[in-house]
């Protein structure tokens, strides 16, 4: 099994801060920022250290809980700091981007440093499209149509044009153009429209957060699909992102979770939550409906000291398939920075040799 | 009558005499004249024809051999087929006009402009099948036609179904016309086609791969490539509004279509 650090770019919130989303600007101290920006310096340089194969980022917007509004640049600055860890970019959000250019800056960052990113194209919560101001309504199919734009900017060796339903172009030829083979790529989602599209196209799954169960249904719709299209997924092509509190015992672990705080650390008004999930009604896992995610509470997927974490590990394998976990060892914009480097030191050192071979 | 949003309703049928055929045609629209040639399943008119007949007066010909005309045993190749379609076309007073070719007739319309350029002012080719369709030409049931040419057959009412012996017919003509599956000496004269020429691919063509829309780009000098997304190989059905707007605005502005007309200013 391979192991990813998600880095959120930390940024350690005075008690004071204004804690709904979104926060305002004003609240920004440059002084912590930039502290939180060189300690995503150390960080990756540990994780690298400790032998872990990915340190992911992501793109969230308009609060200090993810301070990473843009991949690409949080992508560029951890290669720049370190020299072999694989960066991952789980990923941009593709329904309220512009494909040509989310496809020209990961080919971009491919030609910079070949052979050390992952990427992952996804659709993202509900919250995210207030950001650039996206109708929820449109966000499934203009996830679809992105991916597939920008897969067809990285394949085609001519100048083309493209008649969408969301996007229009008539002239796409980017430079850099990615290597061949693509590099590991992704599609994040549970629902089956994500399956379906990274079976057709012979690239891996990202879930995420879910329950072993419930991800394995969205997995195994993948890989039903990937047989259908003629294929099998190798254990990396499943990527699982989860959250994990590990100690050294597991009573600690145990206690951690019970002191955990219970409410998500900038959540969206009450109102607008629920405005967001009327709006928002396409989210499925493998094609059963559930509701929309709007900045909630995420669960915790491994809790335990070393032993039962390894255990758990084991579990998430046989039950998801993933060959990949994505974790996240503190609530992003929660808890204390020191605390957690030592539990990836735990991670590293106790936990990472033992599930090499799982 | 026709109820109104039947494909074609508003299209008139006609008939024009050259080299012994009589060929049948359906015509609607005023603006410039816009030839079309089917597939090589049948005639067919769809609503991306009406779409573009609001445009255009369009001249969609049943080519020799199809639908209720006689076997054709006489035209001996694609080429051949493109002659007899150029002078059906010169017969109806048509000295100049824009073409458009789809799937096997994006073949026989790559000839005929290859031919009488003087005569064609911009070429669309729709789903062309003149470089790598390996596959039968088109028969079957009406359910297995859909699976075949539409990249949702689900959404989609299922294509009408088609007399079995003029299928046949229809089946054996192409399968003796259509030429390789890459033609050396076509390929060698589109590198000199002097007309600007659309290529269209559904995304998801199951018929011919829209990879194949690549060569056509590399080989035409004029040549632009456009993807439509999530269409299959039968464009026009499928994705009507999305075919009749990037042909209508290629055929009116060629090699300028690429520069954007339409407006972001949401308020003054």
């Amino acid at each position: 099994m391979k192991v990813s650090y998600f880095e959120t770019g930390r940024y350690v919130a005075p008690p004071d801060l204004p804690r709904q989303w979104p926060v305002p600007s004003g609240a920004y101290d440059p002084e912590t920022g930039a502290e939180a920006c060189r300690h995503m310096i150390e960080r990756v340089r540990l994780v690298e250290e400790l032998g872990f194969d990915w340190v992911s980022v992501s793109e969230h917007h308009y609060s200090p809980r993810i301070l990473t509004p843009s991949p690409v640049v949080s992508a560029a600055f951890l290669a720049a700091q370190s020299t072999k860890i694989k960066i991952a970019l789980l990923g941009p959000l593709v329904p309220v981007g512009n494909p040509i250019r989310i496809a020209e800056e990961l080919a971009m960052l491919d030609a910079m440093a070949p052979g050390r990113f992952v990427f992952g194209l996804l659709r993202g919560t509900t919250n995210e499209y207030l950001s650039y101001d996206l109708n929820p309504k449109e966000a499934r199919e203009r996830t679809d149509e992105g991916m597939e734009l920008i897969l067809t900017a990285w394949r085609e060796p001519q100048p083309f044009g493209w008649q969408g339903r969301y996007f229009q172009y008539r002239t796409v030829s980017i430079w850099p153009h990615p290597q061949r083979p693509l590099p590991p790529t992704y599609a994040l989602g549970t629902s089956a429209e994500a399956g379906e599209f990274a079976a057709r196209h012979k690239i891996g799954l990202g879930v995420s957060y879910g329950t072993f169960e419930v991800m394995g249904k969205s997995t195994a719709y993948y890989r039903e699909r990937c047989v259908h299209y003629g294929w099998q997924p190798g254990p990396d092509q499943i990527v699982y992102r989860a959250n994990m509190i590990l100690a050294e015992t597991d009573d600690k672990a145990d206690e951690m979770l019970a002191n955990r705080d219970k409410q998500a650390p900038f959540p969206v008004a009450p109102g607008l939550r629920d405005a967001l999930l009327r709006a928002d009604t396409t989210r499925n896992i493998a094609g059963e409906r559930r509701p929309a995610n709007v900045g909630g509470v995420l669960p915790i997927s491994f809790c335990g000291g070393p032993d039962r974490v390894v255990e758990q590990l084991r579990r998430c394998r046989d039950e998801i398939g993933a060959g990949v976990v994505d974790l996240s060892l503190a609530d992003p914009g929660t808890g204390d920075v020191g605390a957690m480097m030592h539990a990836l030191e735990l991670f590293g050192t106790k936990v990472l040799p033992r599930i090499r071979d799982i | 009558m026709a109820q109104i949003d039947t494909p074609g309703a508003a299209f008139r049928e006609g008939f024009v005499e050259v080299d012994g055929f009589r060929i049948r045609y359906m015509e609607a629209g005023d603006g410039p004249p816009l030839v079309m040639l089917h597939g090589a399943g049948g005639f067919s008119l769809t609503r991306g024809h009406d779409l573009l007949s609001r445009q255009f007066r369009v001249i969609a010909f049943e080519m020799p051999g199809f639908g209720q005309s006689a076997e054709n045993t006489r035209t001996r190749d694609v080429p051949e087929l493109a002659r007899t379609l150029a002078a059906a076309a010169a017969n109806l007073g048509l000295d100049r006009y824009d073409l458009l070719g789809i799937s096997f007739g994006g073949t026989t319309a790559l000839w005929l402009a290859l031919q009488q350029p003087e005569c064609v002012r911009g070429l669309v080719l729709a789903a062309p099948a003149a470089i790598g369709w390996a596959g039968r030409p088109g028969a079957g049931s009406p359910e297995e036609m859909a699976r075949r040419l539409y990249a949702h057959p689900e959404r989609m009412p299922l294509p009408p179904a088609i007399d079995p012996a003029v299928q046949a017919k229809q089946q054996a003509f192409v399968a003796r016309v259509r030429g390789p599956e890459r033609d050396a000496d076509l390929e060698a004269q589109m590198r000199a086609l002097p007309v600007a020429t659309l290529v269209l691919f559904g995304t998801l063509d199951r018929v011919i791969p829209p990879e194949m829309g690549r060569h056509y780009k590399e080989l035409i000098p004029n040549g632009h490539l456009v993807f439509v997304y999530d269409a299959g190989h039968a464009i026009a059905v499928e994705r009507p509004e999305a075919f009749a707007d990037v042909v209508g605005d290629f055929l009116e502005r060629h090699e300028a279509f690429v520069i954007r007309r339409t407006e972001t200013l949401i308020h003054p």
